[in-house]
């Protein structure tokens, strides 16, 4: 196995600084030319018009999760070398639902907020400075948080471990929605589109 | 082809996100179970001492509070809730390479003696694990040397001292020094796993530093 | 009608350099962010994010303002470690890099340009405050999460992580439970 190859050795830690610079370039891009940069069309998400947040999305768990598995499977890539986030169910389910009511308030995430912020827009850096100050608040009030930051700890956990699919199946599973979900977009968005056209006669 | 053109792009993504995933399910991610060794490079390790740690220097680490390394022992779930070494995870002997480790972790493997220890750390270096090292006679030794320190018979003052610090460490680890024993003698009774140090860490010589931060990974 | 055409003549070459060019298609770019991701599993063995370089760069500005503080506080002091600066950090790099590559796409594309993001139906002013508690609010969010949209849904999506994909669900969830409530922001 040869991969990841910062962590089998193959360079060290300053370069590794390196990387993510350049990969940090590739991610920005991607985000702009989907046009992400942009409050209205991420939102436009959670009014159906325009569902384009869903389709990158998940395009790109598809995408890298298929290179993960054939990599894997090919042996060049060790997945147990890869780092996955440990679970802390409870405090994530409460940290996802903050984390949507702040998209729709704000109009963005941390990292689209920054590619906003890159091609001029007021309102994405005053987004960042936001999250600046909620991070702040966070680590300030951390005490007072600490039991619900830690609940629901089960330690790492992936899908195929908890239902007990083989990786592969549900490799497959992820694709089948992911397509599924592409078509039922694609239908939503021309039914809204159709709806709109109706309302403006 | 006149074929291809009559779809749209984005259906021939579909298609082939399809035809990926379907062939992902014959995928095996987990990596395999066969091990190679360089047996010269594996005994010349053992022949220079580099392949162990003492109970004396796990003891020192743990006191320290060093956070740079796992303790693993390798027993079963009953044993190990009977009593396991401070700060030890259990990883039962025939699970060690089911991903529980991670390579670039500085592991400390021990058992009731040397012996399952020993296997394992061989299968782990076999994996192309750099930092993995057994505890000197496992349990065996933790109870020999750090639990319960035997007074020599008539030590010098250098003995006496170090024998002094050896109780400090035993009664934090909730053991206690003995007179040396007779063959045949009753085995000393374990302190309970869940008792917390009811004594102060002793304190080291100086120079003891805790290793480096494991470095953050997360979003 | 005579004007109209008047004006599209007039406006001609100048405009067109200033005019965006349409997005690219979502499931081509979507496979582009896919492969970045790809990439950094296989270099680096990790994925991306965007909230923890956030993270580090608090813990350091409150480090310079009150350092005893700061290596007290125990969420602050993960991201200080003994001998590093804590802006050395790998998704602090990754970051400015993708505000390097926003900006390379936005000039390739036309859509570099001073502006606030917002429908007609509310003023600059409010939205500049939405946008900036709504930071706020997803700043705590993605701290309960341990990761933003980015880290945990991308990353731990694509790894079948069952944290992220909980995670991902709720922000759906929350983002779509009260859509209706911020409509007037946006249309």
């Amino acid at each position: 196995m040869s991969a990841p190859f910062y962590k089998l050795g193959a360079f060290g830690d300053e370069a590794s600084l390196i990387v993510a610079f350049l990969i940090g370039i590739g991610f920005g891009f991607f985000l702009e030319r989907a046009g992400f940069g942009s409050a209205r069309k991420l939102v436009s998400q959670f009014y159906l018009n325009d569902l384009a947040v869903f389709k990158v999305m998940f395009t790109a768990i598809v995408t890298a999760m298929l290179g993960v598995t054939y990599l894997s499977w090919a042996g060049v890539l060790d997945l147990s070398l890869v780092y996955l986030v440990p679970t802390y169910w409870i405090a994530q389910v409460v940290g996802g639902l903050l984390l949507g009511v702040g998209f729709v308030v704000g109009g963005y995430c941390p990292g689209t907020s920054v590619v906003s912020t890159a091609t001029g827009k007021l309102d994405g850096l005053v987004f960042l400075l936001g999250f600046a100050a909620g991070t702040l608040g966070f680590a300030l009030s951390f005490p007072l948080v600490k039991g619900l930051y830690a609940a629901g700890d089960i330690g790492t956990k992936t899908l195929p471990q908890v239902l007990g699919v083989p990786y592969g199946i549900l490799v497959f599973g992820v694709v089948l929605m992911a397509v599924g979900g592409f078509m039922g977009a694609t239908w939503v968005e021309k039914w809204m589109a159709a709806k709109a056209a109706r309302a403006a006669e | 082809m006149g074929l291809l053109s009559k779809f749209s792009l984005n259906q021939k993504l579909g298609v082939l996100a399809l035809a990926l995933g379907a062939l992902a399910v014959f995928a095996n991610v987990a990596p395999g179970h066969t091990v190679k060794v360089n047996a010269k490079e594996l005994l010349t390790g053992v022949a220079r001492a580099e392949d162990h740690v003492t109970p004396q220097e796990l003891a020192a680490w743990i006191i320290e509070g060093r956070a740079d390394y796992r303790l693993v022992d390798i027993r079963d779930e009953k044993a190990f809730a009977e009593y396991h070494i401070p700060t030890a995870e259990n990883v039962p002997l025939a699970t060690v390479t089911d991903g529980a480790l991670g390579r670039t972790d500085k592991i400390v493997l021990y058992g009731d003696g040397g012996i399952h220890a020993a296997q394992a750390w061989m299968v782990l270096k076999g994996k192309g694990y750099p930092r993995v090292y057994t505890l000197l006679e496992g349990l065996d030794g933790w109870k020999d040397e750090v639990l319960f320190p035997v007074m020599a018979e008539s030590p010098t003052a250098e003995q006496q001292a170090r024998f002094e610090r050896a109780v400090q460490v035993a009664r934090f680890f909730g053991g206690q020094p003995r007179a040396a024993a007779a063959p045949g003698a009753e085995p000393m009774a374990l302190p309970v796993t869940a008792a917390a140090p009811a004594v102060a860490p002793p304190t080291l010589p100086a120079g003891a530093s805790s290793g480096p931060k494991k470095k953050r990974e997360g979003c | 009608m005579a004007s109209v055409t008047h004006d599209v003549v007039h406006e001609g070459a100048a405009e067109k350099a200033r005019v965006a060019q349409p997005y690219m298609n979502p499931y081509l770019a979507g496979i582009g962010l896919g492969l970045v991701l790809l990439a950094a599993f296989v270099l680096v063995g990790r994925g991306l994010g965007a909230s923890g370089a956030f993270n580090s760069t608090i813990a350091w500005l409150v480090s310079l303002v009150a350092p005893g503080y700061a290596r007290s506080n125990e969420f602050l002091s993960a991201y200080l470690e003994e001998g590093t600066h804590p802006l050395k950090a790998w998704l602090v790099f990754e970051v400015v890099g993708a505000f390097v590559g926003a900006l390379l796409s936005g000039l390739l594309a036309g859509r570099v340009g001073l502006g606030v993001e917002k429908g007609p139906r509310v003023s600059v002013g409010t939205r500049l405050a939405l946008a900036f508690v709504g930071g706020g609010l997803m700043a705590v969010g993605a701290a309960f999460a341990r990761g933003c949209t980015s880290g945990q849904a991308l990353t731990g999506g694509a790894l079948l992580n069952l944290g992220s994909w909980a995670f991902m669900m709720c922000v759906f969830g929350g983002a779509y439970a009260v859509a209706a409530f911020f409509r007037r922001q946006w249309r």
